[in-house]
């Protein structure tokens, strides 16, 4: 949790005025709010989720105000993470002023949003984003009469082009909204008006609260726990199965009917809309880009210039100038210079610039090879986000990873897992269920190997036949999805559901990707980098108290015997659970010094790719899924890793390979 | 009223006995040893005897023979236990011991209408769940020129086609919920737009995209 959370839970510490931004998703919101806030931006997770939620500040007509920018809802009912938070903002936090944003081609959902605030008498302007692209598709929206009908002041504006938006300010509102209320069937308003007589005070409306608490709402009960008997809520629950008893659908699917009604009857009188979309290059491109054919060619381009940018520039190319010329050259050695002058003592010496100093070793790793890496990715998933192709990536993947029992979504912590899994288990953050968050981190630690281990591994197998790539290659593949397909299995809890929105195409805006990169990277340093310092400091007490030396000989029997491998391949895996590519490298001497053979290379490399990844991602698999999660997933990587390599030792041998 | 009752036991008799007259006949069999062999209880004879009085069937030395009325009677009941077993295993997903039971019961009770209904809502199916004709009745000719059902599955409904959500057969609440928010609930029309390698539907101008698994509990009409 960073600083910003906490200032946003004392709002009396900051006199200036609140604007917050709702909306759905994809509708500009982010682009309206760095319009509005320039750089001054935080971006930090809402207190005790992993949902992101920026603040920034604004001045016009001599007042401050400070402005949050929420995630995107389709529902004030949480269905979701994200919708949880937008909704507990508008119930926690203080504010004065709302912006609803709603993409103008997608009213519909838009005015969904707009009734349900409605019901909550927030006051809110209503901004219609996109307006350029609703016009080119021939829907004709009009603004007076939907303003009419919500009571509330309707603009229109084209975000990404800067236009409509200098109203925003004059047209902010703060009283509360003319009474508006839709009927619903008469058990469930007999229900509303017995549940409201119950409810606290609070921002929002009785009538609003007890709709939810109707509808199923489980997000709410901790609200009401702090605010209500346990006598009076159980009479709320009461009072909603009552009402369940009187249909058949779920209540909450018939609240939202009527609204849908109450929505397309507002439609029927506000908006026209021609029939026939013009197809424009976006529109094909887009459309390509799923298709099931033309889709394939399209992913594996993208992924390939993906591999490019952070495989060979951000992980060859930068990650050589920073740690060989800029750290290698220009920084460690003046340190190092300066330390051996100014502290005198052995032992401090070695904690900061020895060969497991925080200097040397932590720093350089996390700053010098990681950071670039996980820069140029940030940037690249930055602009797949933006531009839309994010979601589509998920469509074309979604059958491979359904097969383990995930979604398409989970595409991107693996691919990112090549470039650095300790960030990778960090990303599993974007995933709906926490099922699926430990199934991924599980497959993470297994057998997605990390960028520096991939360069070691090619290097290895580039001196021998192509066949034993494949080998490798099939039997980690297969593995992952085997042990994903269990997992999927045998844990418990909820698979999320893959539905998934698929805006436009769009030209991504370069400011706002420079803005989330920057904002992400903050959140590297301050999430990750510790962990690199905690895995060296651990390691430099291993190495200090020379328990490592005793590690390697428990290990070697294990080594020797099940893996066949020589006595001194023992220190390579025991380095590289302390640094991924150590281990990889230590082997790679190993085989140049012609001390292993082509099955022994063979079997330890798998060994070593299934083996426990570093102990850095050993540490953020702690932070991220608790200790005895984490432990679980030790358990099973463990045999697995020894195991398989211990089975192909035995059948390669039999082949005489 | 106990009148009535054996009157309604009598009838659902007759309705058994032309049943298995109807489905004798599609075996190729029409002899009366056969009927007699398979009609059983000790008022068969006398109900045979009331059903050749009222007009139902004739016997030509040993060929049972339905005459116009009891042909068209046969036919409606068989018409209503084949629809009825459809109904009851494509839609309700009812077991098939389960289902051949509740098809025996409510043969005797649905009406013209009703069944007329149930026809035009299973989209006029030309065969019963085991394979044998159901007989036409006077909704499926109004409906001859197209013979397509009305209710599919979306997952049936072809590419670019465009279809009214008629119902939702969710199996959780909350996939209701999310599909719902996205406005995707009966009434709202959607256009399939492509089915591999997921599904992809457009939804006014929202375009998203669903598992399998999600389309299968979603049923639409063809607009």
């Amino acid at each position: 949790m960073m600083e910003s959370c906490k200032k946003e839970r004392r709002p009396k510490d900051s006199p200036e005025e609140r604007i917050i931004l709702i909306g759905n998703p994809n509708v500009g919101k982010s682009v309206i709010f760095n319009y509005l806030t320039g750089k001054y931006v935080t971006v930090s997770n809402y207190p005790g989720t992993t949902v992101e939620v920026a603040t920034g500040a604004m001045a016009a007509h001599g007042k401050k105000y400070q402005v949050v920018d929420t995630p995107g809802i389709n529902s004030l009912i949480p269905m979701s993470e994200d919708e949880k938070v937008t909704r507990d903002i508008l119930l926690k936090e203080p504010f004065t002023h709302l912006v609803q944003v709603i993409d103008a081609k997608n009213l519909r959902r838009g005015l969904l949003i707009s009734l349900q605030l409605l019901e909550m008498e927030l006051p809110f302007l209503t901004l219609l984003n996109m307006w350029d692209e609703a016009k080119s598709r021939g829907i004709e929206i009009n603004l007076q009469n939907l303003s009419k009908h919500l009571g509330m002041p309707v603009l229109r504006a084209v975000a990404t082009r800067r236009k409509g938006l200098e109203k925003i300010h004059e047209n902010l509102r703060d009283q509360a909204p003319a009474p508006f209320s839709i009927s619903y069937p008469e058990a469930i308003e007999a229900g509303v008006s017995r549940i409201v007589s119950l409810l606290p005070e609070s921002p929002l409306s009785g009538r609003s609260l007890a709709l939810m608490l109707l509808s199923g709402d489980q997000s709410l009960a901790g609200w009401l726990h702090r605010n209500l008997p346990e006598e009076m809520i159980s009479r709320i629950e009461a009072i909603c199965r009552e009402t369940q008893v009187h249909f058949i659908d779920p209540v909450g699917y018939l609240i939202n009917q009527v609204r849908l009604r109450k929505v397309d009857e507002i439609l029927s009188q506000v908006m026209k809309s021609a029939k026939g979309l013009p197809i424009t290059f976006s529109v094909t491109l887009g459309n390509l880009m799923i298709h099931p054919f033309w889709g394939i060619p399209i992913l594996l381009s993208i992924l390939f210039l993906t591999y490019e940018f952070v495989g060979v520039f951000g992980a060859q190319i930068s990650v050589d100038f920073l740690e060989e010329t800029v750290f290698g050259e220009w920084l460690l050695p003046p340190v190092t210079e300066f330390f051996h002058r100014v502290l005198p003592i052995p032992f401090l010496q070695e904690l900061l610039i020895g060969p497991y100093g925080v200097l040397t070793m932590a720093l350089t790793y996390a700053i010098a090879i990681v950071l670039p890496i996980v820069g140029c990715f940030f940037l690249i998933f930055g602009l797949m986000e933006d531009s839309g192709y994010l979601p589509r990536l998920a469509v074309m993947t979604n059958e491979i990873f359904k097969k383990m029992g995930l979604n398409g979504k989970a595409v991107l912590p693996m691919v990112l897992g090549l470039g650095c899994d300790t960030m990778a288990t960090m990303t599993t953050r974007i995933l709906d269920t926490e099922k699926d968050r430990t199934i991924v981190t599980l497959l993470l630690a297994l057998g997605v190997p990390c960028s520096a281990q991939l360069g070691v591994i090619l290097g290895m197998f580039a001196g021998l036949p192509i066949l034993y790539l494949l080998i490798w290659a099939t039997l980690i593949a297969g593995i992952i999805v085997i042990v994903g397909y269990l997992a999927a299995r045998i844990l418990p809890g909820e698979s999320s559901d893959f539905i998934l929105e698929i805006p436009p195409l769009r030209i991504p805006q370069l400011s706002n990707i420079a803005v989330k990169t920057l904002a992400r990277l903050e959140w590297y340093l301050k999430e990750a980098v510790p962990l690199f310092i905690l895995g060296t400091l651990f390691l430099f007490t291993l190495h200090q108290t020379k328990t490592l030396t005793l590690l390697e000989r428990a290990a070697t029997p294990l080594i020797v015997h099940l893996l066949g491998l020589p006595v001194k391949a023992t220190e390579a895996f025991i380095v590289g659970f302390l640094r991924r590519d150590y281990g990889a490298a230590g082997l790679f001497v190993l085989a140049k010094e012609g001390a292993l053979d082509s099955r022994q290379v063979l079997v330890s490399l798998v060994t070593i790719t299934l083996f426990i990844p570093c102990i850095a991602q050993f540490f953020m698999m702690i932070k991220e899924r608790g200790w005895k999660k984490t432990f679980y997933i030790a358990a099973v990587v463990f045999p697995i890793a020894f195991g398989v390599g211990g089975i192909l030792n035995i059948l390669l041998r039999f082949l005489g390979l | 009223m106990r009148w009535g009752d054996r009157r309604d036991i009598e009838e659902e008799r007759i309705d058994e006995i032309l049943e298995l007259i109807w489905t004798l006949r599609e075996r190729g069999v029409s002899d009366l040893d056969q009927l007699l062999e398979e009609t059983k209880g000790l008022e068969a004879k006398s109900i045979l005897r009331t059903m050749i009085r009222d007009g139902l069937f004739e016997v030509e030395g040993n060929r049972v023979i339905l005459k116009e009325r009891g042909e068209e009677k046969a036919r409606e009941i068989i018409r209503r236990h084949r629809l009825t077993e459809r109904l009851l295993s494509e839609i309700f997903e009812i077991s098939e011991e389960e289902v051949e039971q509740e098809a025996c019961k409510l043969e005797h009770i649905l009406s013209p209408g009703v069944t007329d209904s149930v026809c035009t809502f299973l989209g006029h199916p030309p065969t019963c769940i085991h394979g044998k004709p159901i007989p036409r009745g006077e909704c499926c000719s109004k409906f001859k020129k197209e013979m397509k059902p009305l209710v599919i599955p979306l997952e049936e409904l072809g590419l670019g086609e465009e279809g009214r959500i008629v119902f939702i057969a969710p199996r959780s609440h909350q996939r209701l919920d999310r599909l719902s928010a996205l406005g995707i609930v009966p009434g709202s029309i959607l256009r399939m737009h492509q089915k591999n390698p997921s599904y992809v539907l457009q939804i006014g101008e929202t375009t998203l995209a669903l598992d399998s698994e999600v389309v299968r509990d979603i049923y639409v009409k063809k607009v």
